[in-house]
């Protein structure tokens, strides 16, 4: 037992609320670790994604699922992807390095972002108020991905469903963003 | 006061009684009121008083386009001024009162301006207010602005919320009159996104104020009907109660939805929305709003638009008087006579313009062809109207109209310029509409209602085409097209009394004519000498009378006298609703450092630096001033160890191949030779050769850096690499991403600091000086196995470390720290802290970064290497930047070791003229040296390297301040850096 401690604090404490249908809760349980494509390296990545995770490489504003266990793979630059990886198995960057071994540089981004999960009838209602982006299922269907600004806060909208949306906006802006997200839930119900 | 002049149902509930008050005086009202329709319904006529004269003023139309009935709305907090009671939504408790007089609206001493009236005309205070000057500001302006000026604030804060909200269609539908339903109805069929958008709570638009039929039903039933269809179709929206205000580039729509305005407390939910509407493609099916004809005192109570008293009479059931008159230039206006005498109002005359024969027989009414109003009597509503032959006319209300203007404004927001059509005598969208933009009906100068639906339809069939969507095969809903023949008149000359043309400025014929004569012919000219249009109502129905005036004087057409530039917003928009959320505390959203929690326990102060909240200081108990804590905390890290977050700094994370000649490019000085497990510092240039940044990378990896910047650059930084990395060389294999929420970042300074960090890192890793020198960085684990960044560089100029943590063990890695330091004696340190050690030891940072300095001020030039290029290196060997005499960093201390100086002093010689030419150069930072016992500063002077020893003095005029300074080096603090090596 070493004699200082260190323990991982969730950036909003685990907070989790419900508005009527509606749920709102920070999402503790995800790694997330960045990938990039090395310059002529494509084809590799494409193979060592196929290969480890039975993954295509998504297509811009769209992220690809490998199932609830196993990772998602979202599109968030030109030759950059951030895998979202299920809590267990230790720790993410190792995982995914060790699995896409030199077909990719990757950084661990876990700490660099906070996640609301957002789902719900009203979901999307409340994210009318401050996504300039359209999130109607017809223009975003679920398994779609885009960069944003919500609020002045540069952020990720990820459908999962139809009725369930990721919100990752940069960790020391955590409580701002709650109180961003969750002022709109509040309006909206 | 009793509903004395509701005289049918209309379309309001009569079932259900909402209890208001107007100056106090109960009344009472009902669902689908306004409050122009339940004060007009309750007997009242005079309802407020002009912004000039201070002349009795009445109800003037059914809309948003109301110049007259502006009240104060509501009470306490809540109280808003300049409310147009035509298009507020009346609700049970609602509060009014009227605004613009002294004493009571009933007796106001300033009407005596309306006996000045012949000495005010435009122009009046350009002329009268000039002189003398010192005059103005004591006397003239505190009597005008008390004399002027609409509505009070409440002055307090305002308790409710406002929101702002995106949102997506295909085709954004503007208006829910006949021609906006019929557009809605044809696209929202079709599956296409709809967004339909009226400014009122009823769609429906003039079928509400109209006796029209459609498809052989009531022209109100019809738009029930459609509205109800709208509503269940899932593709559509519709939003009452919000106006859309603006056209804006590339298909952007400003909407406010008055989503709560229409009930006594919202409870908590934004009043107001206001929309931002990305749509492909918009129909403008705004209507049209009714002008009136100007004669003398056409501005009493009583005096009201044709179209309006119809709306009071047809939609709301209330006859705005009972003995009514009509005034007309055109057939519209007999409808009016038409729609109340059939509900047995008397109809006491119809004066028409035109000469032949009344188009409409009116029984019981007077007729007058080619006849004229010249004048209105009663002192404070109409009790009469006296006719060009002198025949005098009994009536309390008397209807006018002159025609009708189709609703332009947002076909014209881009810049537009309507056009002239003669048939209907107004002015019509222009030829080219905003891009996706298309009219129907009256807002694209159609009057009837037959054309509103033929056109609507069809707009909404084309635009539903153009977006994919095929529309059903449908017939537009049917009805008669109403005869709306016009022959143009605006004023009626020989008018015994003023002729009022823009009633909410006050602005008369007359005036109109005083402009002329003073050469302010153009109309944008005319507008700004006499105010015209320059009201909350936008001049709406003042503008187009005004500039016929105006081109009948100069003899011009209306055509080639032309209007006004339309700008949003085409009515009103609360100031609140564009702040939206931005109010307090939740103004901009604010970044924490992980340590935060930690801090705030530990009672810090906090500062913003950008959106960021860093603990400045970390006051001690006993601890009074700012200063004690800052030179307790420096003291104590110099002499034992301190610790400070500096998570703040940027970090990007860099990886590639080609990540060492990447970052050869961007830094000025050479970094083709560190070594892994080396930091080095860096400094960017501009492409200018200006300074910009600075900060250190450290290389983890063969093929993987870390790079950190300053706090303020972070963002810029990491954008001006991309813009490097994607356009400037692509072929690098480069790849960048940030970090710096990521990586909780701490400070470890001072003699004691190794001695700390020992305790802190699993045993096995070897940090001593053989093993870890200065500039040195490596991963390691600390706690227990956790992993961290330790990296061996001073900005304090202390043996000091920066040692990184995942940001979520942040908070407890700051509490670790200063429990495995409790042995040392170990301190927090803040920002201020920071800024004084950094100015001992002479470092550059924002305030000497600013912009406008090069590597040679800096004393940073022998870091732009030659060897290489670099992003700004060729310029930064500009003759100009190489000056001999160039500004340089130095160091300063007060002769006087007593003294203080600011920063932002300038730099003269001693007894030197405080002239710019004499100016030297500035202090950039300041501070108070707690190891060296006085101030000291770092600036920029003319050879400063060289003159250490010379004496100036430092000049802050502003705050009256001259201090002798003696010139140094700008290491004040062990200038051999013996310390950061031990």
């Amino acid at each position: 037992m070493p004699e200082f401690q260190l323990a991982p604090e969730p950036f909003l404490g685990g907070y989790s609320g419900n508005f009527g249908a509606n749920r709102l809760e920070e999402a503790t349980d995800l790694s997330i670790v960045s990938i990039a494509c090395p310059q002529g390296g494509r084809n590799d990545l494409e193979s060592a994604v196929l290969k480890a995770w039975g993954l295509q490489i998504p297509s811009p504003g769209r992220a690809e699922s490998a199932g609830a266990d196993g990772p998602t793979l979202m599109f968030t630059a030109p030759d950059q992807y951030f895998a979202l990886l299920p809590a267990g198995g230790g720790p993410p960057l190792p995982r995914v390095q060790s699995a896409l071994g030199d077909a990719a540089y990757c950084a661990d981004q876990s700490d660099n972002w906070v996640a609301l999960r957002m789902s719900g009838p009203l979901a999307s209602a409340a994210l009318e108020r401050i996504c300039p982006v359209d999130t109607d299922p017809s223009a975003f269907p679920p398994g779609s991905a885009t960069r944003t600004v919500l609020e002045h806060i540069g952020s990720i909208v990820f459908r999962e469903e139809e009725d369930r949306f990721l919100l990752l906006a940069p960790s020391s802006f955590a409580g701002s963003f709650l109180h961003a997200v969750e002022t709109s839930i509040k309006y909206v119900s | 006061m009793s509903e004395s002049h509701r005289i049918a149902d209309g379309l309001v509930d009569r079932g259900t009684v909402l209890g208001f008050s107007f100056n106090g005086r109960g009344m009472a009202g009902h669902p689908g009121d306004t409050l122009a329709s339940a004060l007009l319904a309750n007997g009242r006529r005079m309802v407020a008083r002009s912004f000039k004269y201070h002349r009795p003023r009445g109800v003037f139309s059914a809309g948003s386009e109301e110049p007259n009935a502006l009240v104060q709305l509501r009470s306490g907090a809540r109280m808003e001024p300049n409310t147009r009671a035509t298009a507020v939504e009346l609700f049970d408790g609602l509060e009014a009162t009227s605004q613009h007089h002294k004493l009571s609206l009933d007796f106001d001493p300033l009407a005596a301006n309306n006996l000045l009236s012949p000495f005010l005309a435009a122009g009046f205070y350009y002329k009268t207010f000039m002189w003398p000057r010192k005059f103005w500001e004591r006397l003239y302006e505190p009597l005008i602005r008390a004399s002027a000026g609409l509505g009070r604030l409440s002055m307090q804060p305002d308790p409710d919320a406002y929101d702002k909200g995106f949102r997506h269609c295909d085709i954004l539908v503007i208006g829910a009159g006949p021609a906006g339903l019929a557009a809605a109805l044809s696209a929202g069929r079709s599956g296409a996104r709809v967004v339909l958008a009226d400014e009122d709570f009823l769609p429906g638009g003039r079928l509400n104020s109209e006796r029209f039929e459609i498809d052989g039903a009531p022209g109100s039933e019809w738009a029930a009907k459609a509205a109800a269809e709208l509503d269940a179709l899932p593709n559509v929206k519709v939003m009452r109660r919000s106006t859309v205000y603006g056209a804006f580039d590339h298909g952007v729509f400003g909407v406010l939805e008055r989503a709560a305005d229409h009930l006594p407390d919202p409870s908590g939910k934004p009043r107001q929305i206001l929309w931002r509407i990305y749509a492909k493609r918009s129909i403008l099916c705004a209507g049209a709003t009714e002008r009136p004809i100007a004669f003398g005192n056409n501005d009493r109570p009583g005096v009201m638009l044709a179209g309006a008293a119809r709306s009071y009479l047809n939609r709301f059931g209330v006859a705005a008087g009972m003995k009514t008159a009509v005034f007309t230039n055109n057939d519209d206006g007999w409808r009016t006579a038409a729609d109340l005498s059939r509900k047995d109002v008397e109809i006491t005359a119809v004066i028409d313009t035109r000469d032949g024969t009344a188009p409409v027989h009116i029984s019981g009414a007077s007729v007058v062809m080619g006849g004229r109003v010249v004048g209105t009597a009663g002192r404070k509503a109409l009790r009469s109207i006296t006719l060009a032959g002198g025949q005098v006319v009994p009536a309390d209300c008397l209807a006018v109209s002159g025609g009708w203007n189709p609703n332009v404004h947002l076909a014209c927001h881009l810049r537009g310029r309507p056009v002239w059509n003669q048939e209907i005598a107004a002015f019509v969208p222009p030829e080219k509409l905003p891009p996706g933009m298309a009219a129907a009906g009256a807002a694209d100068g159609s009057p009837g209602l037959s054309a509103a639906l033929t056109q609507g339809t069809a707009a909404g069939k084309a635009a539903a085409a153009d977006c994919g969507f095929k529309a059903p095969k449908q017939k537009a809903p049917r009805a008669d097209d109403e005869s709306s023949a016009i022959s143009a008149f605006w004023h009626v000359s020989h008018s015994r009394g003023d002729a009022w043309i823009d009633l909410q400025n006050d602005v008369t014929f007359k005036d109109i004519g005083v402009s002329f004569r003073e050469g302010f012919r153009a109309v944008e000219h005319l507008k700004r000498y006499t105010t015209l249009g320059m009201g909350t109502d936008q001049g709406k129905t003042a503008n187009v009378p005004a500039l016929a005036v105006m081109a009948e004087m100069t003899g011009k057409s209306i055509e080639e006298t032309g209007t006004t530039v339309y700008r949003p917003p085409y009515t009103p928009v609360p100031i609140s609703a564009f702040a939206g959320r931005a109010r307090g505390k939740d103004f901009r959203p604010i970044r924490l450092t992980p340590s935060h929690k930690w801090a705030e326990q530990r009672g810090a102060v906090f500062v913003e630096t950008g959106a960021w909240l860093r603990a400045q200081w970390f006051p001690k108990e006993g601890e009074e001033r700012w200063r004690q804590s800052v030179d307790r905390e420096v003291v104590e890290t110099r002499g034992s160890v301190g610790v400070c977050d500096v998570s703040t700094l940027g970090k990007i994370d860099i990886q590639g191949r080609d990540a060492n000649e990447f970052l050869n490019r961007v830094y000025a000085n050479g970094f083709s030779t560190l070594k892994v497990g080396k930091v080095r510092y860096g400094l960017m240039l501009r492409e200018d050769g200006i300074a910009y940044d600075d900060g250190t990378t450290a290389r983890l990896g063969e093929n993987h850096y870390v790079m950190t910047t300053t706090t303020a650059n972070a963002g810029l930084v990491f954008s001006q690499l991309e813009f490097a990395r994607q356009c400037l060389w692509p072929g690098l294999d480069v790849h960048l991403i940030s970090t710096t929420d990521g990586w909780a970042q701490f400070a470890v300074a001072g003699p004691n600091s190794r001695n700390l960090l020992i305790r802190i890192l699993d045993p096995e890793h070897d940090i001593s000086n053989e093993a870890f020198p200065f500039m040195a960085c490596g991963e390691f684990t600390a706690c227990g196995g956790h992993p961290v960044r330790l990296f061996r560089i001073s900005f304090s100029g202390e043996l000091a470390y920066e040692i990184a943590v995942p940001s979520r063990r942040g908070n407890s890695m700051m509490a670790a720290l200063l429990k495995a330091g409790e042995a040392y004696g170990a301190v927090p340190y803040g920002l201020e802290a920071l800024g004084v050690m950094r100015i001992e030891k002479g470092h550059p940072a924002g305030n000497e970064l600013n912009g406008q300095t090069t590597a040679l001020n800096l004393g940073l030039d022998r870091f732009v290497s030659r060897k290489k290029d670099c992003i700004g290196g060729v310029l930064s060997r500009r003759e100009a930047l190489q000056d001999e005499d160039a500004m340089t960093l130095a160091g300063f201390r007060p002769v006087d070791r007593e003294q203080s100086f600011n920063a932002g002093a300038h730099f003269f010689a001693i007894g030197a003229d405080r002239t710019p030419g004499n100016d030297e150069g500035w202090m950039s930072s300041v501070a108070f040296s707690p190891m060296l016992g006085h101030s000291i500063g770092l600036g920029f002077i003319r050879r400063g390297h060289e003159r250490h020893g010379e004496t100036v003095t430092a000049a802050d005029p502003l705050r009256g301040k001259e201090t002798e300074v003696e010139i140094v080096s700008p290491h004040f603090f062990d200038p051999d850096g013996e310390r950061l090596r031990a």
